[in-house]
């Protein structure tokens, strides 16, 4: 049975949100993608109840959202279920031990989660979690993937709780983005546990995430549900939000197909990019750089003209720091390389970078577009002060990631701010490679980005390749880039 | 009707406006009752003194904006052509400018823009007026200056100015555009409003300090009429005193808009001027917090 909802936001009078055919299909698992910033939270605690009207106009229906709240379709799902928001920092109550704050209200009942809770944190001693349990989340701070853990844990232990008391119908649970801080295999275990939970209770619940390969996960490993589970994307449509379901295939295949591109490519030429010596120091730390997961042969990153490299390391390893080396923009204690004619090293002044190296023979495209962007400035402007900019070659640079439908005047003259995350990191790759330089690095460049601007990105920097520039690649997003990178051409960094 | 119903919607909403225009109406009707019952003469002065604070108000602003903003801009110049000694040079001139208290920096302003008049190498009252603006303007400039470094410190600290480099954007285009004109226009007119304050309230205590009679050569009549002048003079200050009748005859309230208007209209412009600028760069600042 699918709930269908007109959802108006209203920011003073400035719309925020506004889909006419949001749907929620009971007692399914909804995977929700869109781009970042694009409303997905927004839509989600409007439907819980959790918007403030004060702060936001919201009308759902066409009904006023305090007249809705009162006659809410979805009270008793509601009541029964919870919301895991996005922060865990702002969901957890600094003050209150993380173990109270999972028997805090309805969540009170002490024996409803230990199964769950070693399932959640397999791979570590009771001890061990009994001491993560035992904290305060300020001053002690747990790791951002524990936090998210408890929370997720909360919302398995409502189900735990519900189906002990035998009040399994109709409860709706939202996870918002409730593995961003998770590597593969915590995801895994809370997917493992979440479908477990589906097949003994059969909630309804609404998973939003940026995270595709779970697409690919669940295909492999629980063929038995995909019935009960749809994967759905937001998008835009002429300035409101529209929703539309899709199949697991058609990702899958296009991930498939991507890795046949760069095969048998021939190098467009031998001229060297970058070199960078395998081994560098900073931080009173040594970096090393490998040709092999298992980091056992060293190996210098080297970058040829036409090259697409890609660079992993596990998150905070150094990955985002070596390309600030390289630009220049943090000194590393001992460090060697060499950009096309240019050797660098620790003693290198700063000065050549600004006249030799920033957006002449390199340029780094920042993986914060939020950050990285004027905010202030229009949608128009955003090339201006680049080498070669004309007013003129803004629209046809745009045309690389956006609809020609959707460049309009309107959107030229939209101020960055008030654009979605997925267009603003758009705009940053845009800005980035509208230079001609030699080496284009590229930091978590599909970070917040929908299906089809994925599809678009990718596409983008294969022609900057066979432009002729060398490009390094950060991203943790493994799936789509191990498939388009070929092997060869993927490098290790260890700290 | 729907226009002005969203016009007074708007202004309502915006609390810096709302306060700006309530001040032109307030001095728009301070101004009217002098004409019906302040003397003639007197009003004159009043008026003249009120131009006059706020040329210099207006003027220190402007010299402060473009000391802080030329400051900013030949900081960058020596960071990026220089070695410390030349930057360590600004820094130390600024901090000792800040580490002065104002009222004394100001002073001793006064005594020297004094002495230039006594040995009339400036008579024209347009110059002594510039000279004070200027002298405040350098007194007071290091706030609008800190506000500007610290906005560019701010963006130094998120990837945005990095960004921006990296992509071969000149260094000043970043400073002056990006952040000092598209990211902190709001922070810089709220500074500057309330410099406004600073500088009509340093002049009125100056003037009042002097009034008291520092020295032969340092006097008001030296200076040009201004409020703090104006309020400092005999008649004005028995205007204020007679505000101390009313507690023995509070009935004599009724004649205090009519027979001591020059004191308390000079009193009532600088209270009522430093209130609003108050609650419009209180104003300002909500709005940018929006």
């Amino acid at each position: 049975m699918e709930l269908s909802f007109n959802i108006e936001i209203k920011n003073d009078d400035r719309k925020i949100v506004k889909i006419e055919d949001y749907t929620i299909t009971k007692n399914k698992i909804t995977f929700l993608f869109g781009e970042s910033g694009i409303g997905k939270s927004l839509i989600s605690k409007s439907l819980f109840g959790l918007v403030d009207p004060e702060d936001l106009n919201v009308k759902i229906n066409g009904i006023k959202y305090q007249e809705y709240l009162l006659n809410n379709p979805l009270s008793q799902e509601i009541s029964n279920g919870f919301f895991v928001f996005q922060e865990p920092s702002t969901h957890l109550n600094p003050l209150i031990k993380l173990s109270d704050q999972l028997n805090e209200g309805d969540l009170l009942d002490s024996e409803s989660y230990i199964e769950d809770l070693l399932a959640l944190w397999k791979g570590n001693s009771a001890e061990e979690i009994k001491k993560i349990l035992n904290i305060y989340p300020r001053p002690y701070r747990p790791s951002g993937g524990e936090k998210q853990r408890v929370l997720c844990l909360m919302a398995i232990k409502k189900m735990s709780i519900l189906q002990k008391n035998q009040e399994s119908e109709n409860s709706f649970f939202v996870f918002d983005e409730p593995t961003g801080s998770l590597d593969n295999y915590y995801r895994n275990l809370f997917l493992a546990i979440l479908f477990q939970k589906y097949t003994e209770i059969n909630f309804t619940c609404t998973f939003i995430t940026h995270d595709y390969s779970i697409i690919s996960f669940i295909n492999k490993n629980y063929k038995n549900l995909i019935n009960k589970i749809e994967f759905k994307e937001l998008y835009t449509f002429e300035d409101n939000l529209r929703i539309k379901k899709f199949t697991p295939e058609i990702y899958i295949n296009w991930v498939k197909s991507i890795g046949v591109r760069l095969e048998n490519v021939k190098q467009i030429s031998n001229e060297k990019v970058l070199f960078f010596n395998s081994s560098f120091s900073i931080f009173n730390n040594t970096f090393k750089i490998c040709k092999d997961a298992n980091y056992l042969y060293e190996q210098n990153l080297v970058i040829n003209s036409g090259d697409i490299v890609y660079l992993k390391a596990p998150s905070g390893e150094g990955k985002t720091t070596i390309c600030k080396i390289i630009m220049g923009l943090i000194k590393a204690e001992k460090f060697l390389f060499s950009l096309g004619n240019l050797t660098f090293n620790e003693n290198t002044s700063g000065s050549i970078y600004k006249e030799q190296v920033w957006g002449k023979k390199a340029v780094m495209v920042f993986q914060h577009a939020d950050e990285a962007l004027n905010q202030k400035s229009k949608v128009k402007d955003i090339f201006k002060g680049l080498k070669g900019y004309k007013p003129d070659a803004v629209k046809p640079m745009l045309l690389n990631l956006f609809d020609e439908k959707d460049i309009t005047d309107s959107f030229l003259n939209k101020k960055v701010s008030v654009l979605s995350g997925g267009q603003k990191q758009k705009l940053n790759i845009l800005r980035g490679l509208f230079l001609n330089t030699s080496l284009v690095i590229l930091d978590e460049p599909v970070n917040g980005m929908d299906f089809e601007s994925i599809k678009k990105v990718i596409d983008l920097i294969e022609k900057k390749r066979r432009q002729g520039a060398g490009i390094l690649l950060i991203s943790h997003n493994e799936e789509i880039f191990d498939n388009f990178v070929p092997e060869e051409k993927k490098y290790y960094l260890k700290k | 009707m729907k226009t002005a119903n969203l016009l007074l919607y708007k202004i309502d909403k915006q609390r810096d406006l709302k306060w700006f225009l309530f001040y032109l109406v307030g001095i728009q009707f301070l101004l009217l009752w002098n004409e019906l019952f302040l003397n003639k003469p007197a009003f004159a002065l009043l008026k003249e003194a009120f131009l006059n604070s706020f040329i210099i108000g207006a003027l220190v602003l402007v010299f402060a904006f473009f000391l802080s903003w030329g400051t900013v801009n030949l900081r960058l110049y020596l960071t990026n052509k220089f070695n410390g000694i030349l930057l360590t040079i600004i820094d130390f001139i600024i901090d000792t400018i800040k580490s002065i208290p104002q009222i004394i920096s100001v002073l001793l302003g006064y005594i020297f823009i004094t002495l230039i008049i006594t040995k009339e190498t400036v008579k024209n009252e347009t110059t002594i007026i510039l000279l004070i603006s200027v002298l405040l303007s350098i007194v007071i400039f290091p706030e609008l200056y800190e506000t500007m470094i610290n906005r560019i410190k701010y963006f130094k600290k998120s990837d945005f100015y990095n960004s921006m480099l990296v992509c071969g954007i000149n260094e000043y285009r970043i400073m002056n555009y990006d952040i000092l004109y598209k990211n902190s226009v709001g922070f810089i007119i709220h500074k500057l409003v309330s410099l406004f304050g600073v500088a009509l309230f340093l002049q009125c205590s100056i003037d009042f300090i002097i009034s008291v009679g520092l020295s032969n050569d340092v006097s008001l009549s030296n200076f040009p009429a201004t409020l703090g002048n104006l309020l400092a003079k005999m008649d004005s200050k028995q205007d204020i005193l007679a505000i101390g009748k009313t507690i023995s005859n509070p009935l004599y309230i009724i004649k205090l808009p009519f027979e001591h208007l020059q004191g308390l209209s000079t009193a009532f412009i600088i209270v009522f001027t430093l209130l609003c600028v108050f609650k419009i760069s209180d104003g300002i600042i909500k709005r940018i917090g929006k």
